[in-house]
């Protein structure tokens, strides 16, 4: 983090924001040529490596994507459904080798089959139709999953919320105060669906006590996770639950402008939560004055291009400030120095869209929902592995089995664990499904981890040392490279499993542990912290499988 | 309970806000890390400074790094628990895994931070467990620049490099390339060193902890025996400098992080143009003209010759017919020493030095106006404003640490307001850019007070109780003529107006100004308007408030400070007052006259005319630096006899009849004044190249020939005599001036000043005074015949003269002067980027390379006057201030036309 460069990009700020000039000017040739990046540079006032350091960064605007045309996803849950081989011979069909990358994770996981192609995301069976997407012929594809509730009056998965019910929430919020909501908001209990579970209200409360000319509401929209798609669902079928639980944010906070970051891979949700503000200022519910009152609150949109790390709160902010997405030392937090330096909360898509809900029943209400310590209700992602695939409400605390065996209706085919909260999650193996509930606790006390709760089946017949591999392989693909655990540790991980999976020698268990060990306590961030976790729980729950791939004193 | 921890069980008092390293760091506790570095903010990349951290004695423990993670207070921290032995040990095993195995048996665990760390966390290459994988080896080493150099293979990704030219230079020519492990240190767009924007300035080779990033000299890697400190010969900023040497040769310049002046930071002249001091074209023996030609001579020689000719003068001219200038570039000793040769020897006061040339009418401003030539804050202040107003100075070339640190305060949000004809570096960060037409500095200083008066934006408490004429002076300044002035300056009175308000209304208000502000014929004016724009709005006598000249070179302010002034002795004490005129007397135990001597102007003139017979020249090479150097020519032809001081053999040497070879800065030892009146310890790095001998020696041999007794050179002693007659030096000793130096006026004890007028001026209340604005003469006289205004300014890889840089590396950067011109000037007159273009003023004319530049508004261009091919001075004028006799340098009405290629010809 440079605190010059976040200065320089705050004197144009969001207005003309440089992150979205690099991605606005890659579109077309698939990345900035380096005029462009000089250019920008020189406008911004920055160093000219500069532009070209931080283009480098991101999957969609790097130099290797020039002339890239479609994406195929990578990400977990398409990798264990064995779809994507298939695909990519029929894609080959199509397209030049170099015109053909990688997307990790479009939100298709229900199905899969999942590529991009033309800013649209196709999956399932819509490959079949591939020369008719190419010839513009076919354009209304659009997947389709259960959403399914447990509840009588669903928090996050009833009627949409429309403009008119967004207006009359403003008023019942302008009439009930800041401080009042602010206390309803404690009141519930709701804690972070981001994975961190951190309970909201401090947040914004400690933001709302910090004076400052300037505060921001940051919508965490990188939904990065392979296997998660409930925030997807959210910003396309809820957008206006997400722009109001940001707007009383603002309002509780002091906070007058609202970035919706929203990872590129998701571009209908760009489009549908860039619409849903236009409905919004169409009727004065955007800008000065809001419904007369004296509030001011202004939505922008930024799309991200390829990171998952964006999806790290400080690295999200940085990316937003035009700067390297590299994670940031805390303290300071975001709600002391955020977005250009400034107070900033960052909240998730699905925390932000449960507000609508608390505003309207009540603090105590939302607390009735869940258990004690995690209240509320959650929305948890099923794969294409289940009967039932699909996004669905439950309250917090039911038991897991519910979740698997009613709700998803079980397998249709043999699984042997399944992987919970992302990559960075832990690997639940099916005889321990039963002894948990779906709540922070249960499952941290169980040894894994809730995280944003969405769930990758890995079949029987999927070698649990490809999916470490995977896994690995994934971490050193995503690091940030700021942090040497992280950065060459996850990579001399990958390379310790292939080698054992190419017979080159098996795994060095006591080295294993002491590079696990490290990257958990010594790493900057989660990412690099977490990876370890779901390591741990195949080594202990699949030993019989592993231990042909560990070296035997 | 407050501010209290346990480091490793044991009971410690902390500060509010540190970091767990800080502390550990005063506790002496020895902590691994790798990306830390002195002064650059905490990062947190490396993790091997990674401490437990428990809430309660017994209680869990939390890994975190001690770099960044602010002490908790009664937290109990475990800085060497066996689990974070481990994890340093694992961490520094990863980082072996990517590190070239020749080059780490090959590394010394003193300079090199990986053999260094290895040691500390106990592992060695033999002892990583990891097999071979990936690495970052095998890169194309950079040795495209003339000092920069690259060689990736040993990086390991800690981003000092990159931090240091982002928080330390502001310059972002480092980037990381990539992410996760394929994340690499690309310099420029990845094009190396020489292609980039890099300016040399040396932070990034001295913040890398490997070598991947160093230059030519290998600086923080060379096998130097000794290292001394000292002070930086280029400019007025005083950096200090770490001299390393070898078997008594300079090797490498690096700068020590306990700088006050500079904390680690240099430009390219400091860190690395030093190869000039030992270069062949060292004058090596003293030489004495004859037939035309120089033989050499033995000192005796040269010094009784000396004598003869300047008693023969004296006898049948009077001493006033023998003038003497000094050199800003010589210590404090070596000047003082020099005005009391031509006062207490040879018996005149036509004592002066370069500062006539450069800042005379800051001296002479600020002394009308507040009663001190001399900055009244420091730079440390940029840290403590909330405006800077930069007027006619291009710091980040020409005092480029402190413009380094005015540039890091704009980019973070400091109001900046330049007024400066060209856009300079700065002007592209600042708020508001008043890109005036050269000479009309009175025009728009009247208008910014104008408006602050307009505006009721005064602090009439300050003028009341500090200051006088505020009635008279703001009569006159509404008496002006907005609209007219508006027009003169070329800058719209509504930006005009803004900045104004901006000034007026910052809390603290901080002015700098440099040679567009002094070298002007309004020069003295402009200064007083300076000082009475900061005594209006009572921006005076606090922390980041003030009127800093930033003095070009290295000691203006310490020649001055010694009485290098042909009309105030050492201490500013004015010796036509009888009182003072004894004082002087006894101190020196000889007579000493007590009319004004001559200012350099004068003194040519006086040569022209023939009243003047022999001159004295240390260490300055007035025909090519100073103005009309045709006249200049003539007038030292005229002369009976000159005596040079040099390093080398100048334009101005080869006019000699005696040269005295000198010695560097680098030989020798004495006292700098860097530009915030900081007296700094210079310390002789070598002996004198042999055949030399430092300039304050030869002064006091000729003392000696010439029947004076003063004692051989030595700092101390020098010091011991100055103290006792320059007031403000009172309680200075070579010992307390210490490493960082001290600010003057220094009392008894030892007590410095980092602020001056705090309480009240030293003339008691600040003097207000108006100056309508006058067209400068030159364009007066010329502008119709020659509708160009050229202005001069400064590189920042040469000084002046160029007579040290142009023998350094710095040529291959920088190799030749060119003239800056807009592109309608260049269209209008058929002429192309790269163009020779033929130049000619009312005096002369100049063939020079046109760079095409929006720097330079159409009707102006710019140029430098580094390199004799071009002699530039041949074009400017005799126009000189009018009241402190500065020549007017940044004013020159030429005409231009695409040339055929002559270089030089002289008119009339
Ligand atoms: C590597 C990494 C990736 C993350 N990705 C996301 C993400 O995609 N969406 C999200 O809301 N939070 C993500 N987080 C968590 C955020 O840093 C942060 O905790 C969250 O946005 C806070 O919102 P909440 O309190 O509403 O959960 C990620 C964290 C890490 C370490
Ligand atoms: S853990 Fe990985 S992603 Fe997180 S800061 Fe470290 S390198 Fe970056
Ligand atoms: S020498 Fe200075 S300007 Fe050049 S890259 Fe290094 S730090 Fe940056
Ligand atoms: S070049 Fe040196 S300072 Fe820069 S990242 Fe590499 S090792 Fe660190
Ligand atoms: S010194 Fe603390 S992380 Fe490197």
């Amino acid at each position: 983090m440079s605190e010059n460069l976040r200065a320089l990009s705050n004197r144009k700020g969001l207005d003309k924001n440089l992150f979205e000039q690099l991605v606005d000017r890659s579109k077309g040739e698939g990345t900035p040529s380096n005029e462009v990046l000089k250019s920008l540079a020189h406008e911004y006032l920055m160093g000219e490596a500069i532009t070209y350091g931080v283009s480098s960064f991101y999957d969609f605007l790097k130099e290797e994507h020039r002339g890239v045309k479609v994406h195929v996803c990578n990400g977990s849950a398409c990798l264990l459904a064995g779809t994507q081989d298939s695909l990519k011979e029929k894609l080959v069909d199509n397209f030049e080798e170099n015109q053909i990358s990688h997307m990790c994770c479009l939100g298709r996981c229900h199905e899969n089959s999942a590529f991009n192609y033309g800013a649209k995301n196709y999956s399932g069976k819509d490959i079949d139709q591939l020369s008719g997407i190419i010839d513009s012929k076919v354009n209304s594809l659009k997947d389709s999953y259960t959403v399914g509730s447990q509840l009588d009056q669903p928090v996050l998965t009833g009627n949409p919320m429309s403009a008119e019910d967004f207006v009359q929430a403003f008023k019942q919020l302008n009439s009930k105060g800041a401080d009042q909501v602010l206390s309803e908001l404690k009141a519930s209990n709701i804690r972070g669906r981001g994975g961190a579970g951190f309970p909201m209200g401090f947040k914004i409360e400690s933001c709302k006590n910090i004076e400052a000319d300037q505060k921001y509401i940051v919508c965490n929209a990188d939904e990065g996770d392979p296997g998660a798609y409930s925030d997807r669902y959210l910003l396309e079928h809820q957008p206006m639950l997400v722009l109001f639980g940001m707007m009383t944010s603002g309002f509780i906070a002091g906070a007058n402008k609202g970035v919706l970051y929203i990872r590129g891979e998701y571009p209908e949700a760009i489009e549908i939560v860039t619409n849903a503000i236009k409905e919004l200022e169409a009727i004065g519910m955007h800008g000065a004055n809001i419904v007369g009152t004296d509030f001011e609150f202004k939505f922008k949109v930024i799309e991200g291009a390829g990171a998952y790390v964006c999806g790290e709160e400080t690295a999200l902010l940085s990316s937003v400030e035009g700067q390297r997405p590299e994670v940031r030392v805390r303290p300071p937090y975001p709600t002391q120095e955020g977005l250009f330096g400034k107070p900033t909360i960052v909240n998730n898509v699905e925390t932000l869209a449960s507000i609508p809900w608390i505003l309207k029943n009540g603090g105590s209400a939302y607390a009735s929902l869940g258990t004690d310590k995690s209240t509320g209700t959650k929305l948890i992602c099923l794969d294409s592995f289940f009967i039932n695939p699909g996004v669905y409400e439950v309250e917090m605390g039911i038991p897991f089995k519910e979740v698997i065996y009613e709700i998803g209706g079980g397998f249709k085919q043999a699984v042997k664990a399944v992987h919970v909260g992302g990559p960075l999650g832990g690997i639940v193996p099916i005889s321990e499904i039963e002894n948990l509930n779906l709540d922070f606790e249960s499952f941290q006390n169980g040894g894994f981890l809730l995280g944003h709760a969405g769930i990758v089946s890995i079949p029987e017949r999927f070698p649990m040392i490809d999916y470490l591999e995977h896994l690995f392989q994934f971490t050193a693909d995503e690091s940030c490279g700021k942090c040497y655990p992280c950065r060459i540790g996850s990579v001399r991980g990958r390379e310790m499993i292939t080698n054992s999976k190419n017979g080159d020698s098996k795994i060095d268990k006591e080295l294993l542990d002491d590079l696990l060990e490290t990257m958990e306590v010594g790493s900057l961030c989660a990412l690099g912290g977490g990876l370890p976790l779901g390591v741990r729980n195949a080594l202990q729950y699949f030993k019989d499988e592993l231990n042909q791939h560990i070296k035997q004193e | 309970m407050e501010n209290t921890v346990y480091i490793n069980d044991q009971h410690v008092e902390f500060t509010s806000g540190e970091t767990i390293l800080s502390l550990l760091r005063r506790q002496k506790i020895g902590i691994p890390t790798l990306c830390d570095a002195p002064n650059i903010k905490p990062f947190g990349s490396c993790r091997v400074c990674s401490v437990d951290v428990a809430l309660e004695k017994d209680g869990p423990s939390k890994v975190q790094a001690s770099c960044h993670t602010p002490v908790t207070s009664g937290s109990y921290v475990y800085t060497h628990s066996d689990r974070i032995k481990k994890l340093r040990k694992n961490i520094v095993e990863l980082v072996l895994t990517d590190y070239p195995k020749e080059r780490f048996a090959a590394d010394s665990p003193k300079k090199n931070s990986i053999a260094w760390i290895t040691q500390e966390v106990g592992i060695g290459m033999a002892d990583v467990r990891y097999e071979s994988g990936e690495t970052h080896f095998n890169n194309k080493p950079d040795d495209s620049h003339p000092y920069m150099r690259a060689n990736m293979d040993a990086c390991i990704n800690c981003y000092r490099c990159i931090r240091a030219c982002d928080e330390v230079q502001g310059e972002m020519v480092l980037t990381m390339e990539g992410r996760g492990f394929d994340s690499k240190v690309v310099i420029g767009q990845n094009e190396g060193f020489s292609e980039s924007e890099c300016v040399s300035c040396g932070a990034c080779s001295q913040a890398c902890p490997t070598g991947a990033i160093t230059d030519v000299f290998n600086s923080k890697f060379n096998d130097a025996t000794e290292k001394t400190r000292t002070i930086c010969t280029y400019c007025g900023v005083g950096c200090n400098l770490k001299v390393a040497t070898k078997n008594n040769e300079v090797i490498s310049i690096t700068a020590p992080y306990d700088a006050e002046v500079n904390g680690g930071h240099t430009c390219l002249k400091g860190r690395y143009a030093f190869k000039f001091y030992n270069h062949p074209e060292r004058l090596r023996s003293p030489l004495i003209k004859k037939d035309g030609e120089f033989v050499e001579a033995s000192w005796d020689e040269a010094y009784d010759l000396i004598a003869t000719k300047l008693s023969e003068i004296k006898e049948s001219h009077g001493a006033n017919a023998i003038a003497g200038i000094s050199s800003s570039r010589c210590t404090n000793e070596e000047n003082y020493l020099m005005q009391k040769f031509m006062r207490a020897v040879v018996g005149t006061n036509n004592i002066d030095g370069c500062a006539r040339v450069c800042h005379s009418p800051t001296a002479l401003g600020m002394q009308r106006a507040f009663g001190t030539g001399a900055a009244t804050n420091s730079v440390e202040d940029i840290n403590h404003t909330n405006c800077m107003l930069v007027i006619g100075a291009n710091p980040t070339s020409a005092h480029p640490v402190t413009g380094a640190k005015m540039k890091q305060a704009a980019m973070k949000g400091t109001t900046l307001i330049v007024v400066d004809p060209r856009e300079t570096v700065l002007a592209r960060y600042a708020n508001y850019h008043l890109q005036l037409r050269p000479g009309t500095n009175v025009a728009l200083l009247n208008m910014m007070l104008y408006y602050i008066i307009e505006e009721g934006l005064m602090d009439l408490e300050f003028i009341g109780s500090r200051t006088e004429g505020f009635d008279d002076f703001q009569n006159q300044i509404l008496a002006i003529n907005i609209d007219a002035m508006e027009s003169v300056t070329g800058v719209k009175k509504s930006l005009v107006r803004d900045a104004a308000i901006a000034y007026a209304s910052a809390s603290n208000a901080m002015s700098f100004h440099g040679l567009g502000v002094t070298e002007h014929s309004q020069g003295t004016f402009t200064v007083q308007l300076i000082a009475n724009l900061a005594m209006i709005t009572g921006n005076i006598g606090r922390k980041g408030v003030g009127v800093n000249p930033l003095r070009g070179q290295n000691n203006v302010q310490g020649a001055a400070d010694m009485g290098v002034q042909p009309h105030q002795g050492a201490g500013y004490l004015d010796f036509t007052n009888p009182e003072i005129h004894d004082l002087y007397q006894n101190y020196y135990g000889v007579d000493l006259p007590n009319d004004v001597g001559l200012k350099i102007p004068e003194m040519f003139d006086a040569a022209l005319d023939g009243k003047l017979k022999a001159m004295w020249i240390m260490g300055e090479d007035v025909a090519q630096t100073d103005p009309n150097i045709t006249k200049l020519r003539k007038s030292i032809n005229n002369l009976d006899f000159l005596v040079v001081q040099e390093l080398f053999m100048t334009e101005t040497a080869e006019l000699a009849d005696v040269i005295l070879p000198g010695a560097s800065f680098l030989e020798k030892s004495g006292t700098f004044t860097n530009g915030e009146r900081r007296v700094q310890r210079v310390n002789r790095a070598v002996p004198p190249i042999e055949g030399t001998k430092p300039d304050g020696q030869i002064v006091i041999d000729m003392m000696n020939r010439m029947g004076y007794s003063q004692p051989d050179y030595a700092p101390d002693t020098m010091l011991e005599e100055i103290s006792q007659i320059v007031p403000f030096f009172k309680g200075i000793t070579w010992e307390n001036l210490a490493i960082n130096g001290k600010q003057w006026p220094v009392a008894e004890g030892g007590v410095d000043t980092k602020i001056i007028h705090t309480e009240e001026f030293k003339i008691g209340k600040g003097q207000f005074a108006h100056f309508d604005w006058r067209e400068s003469e030159e364009l007066e006289t010329n502008a119709s015949e020659f509708p160009y205004i050229i202005t001069t300014n400064r590189d920042l890889e040469h000084y002046n003269c160029g007579a040290m840089t142009r023998r350094t590396g710095n040529v291959d950067i920088v190799t030749e002067d060119v003239l800056l011109i807009n592109i309608e000037d260049a269209q209008s007159n058929g002429i192309a980027d790269g163009d020779m273009i033929c130049v000619t003023s009312a005096r002369g004319k100049v063939d020079i390379k046109a760079k095409i530049s929006d720097a330079v508004k159409p009707g102006v261009m710019s140029t430098t006057f580094h390199f004799p091919e071009i002699m530039v001075n041949l074009l400017t004028s005799d126009v000189h201030d009018s009241e402190a006799k500065c020549p007017e340098y940044k004013v020159v009405a030429a005409k231009i036309r695409k040339s055929k290629g002559e270089v030089r010809e002289v008119v009339g």
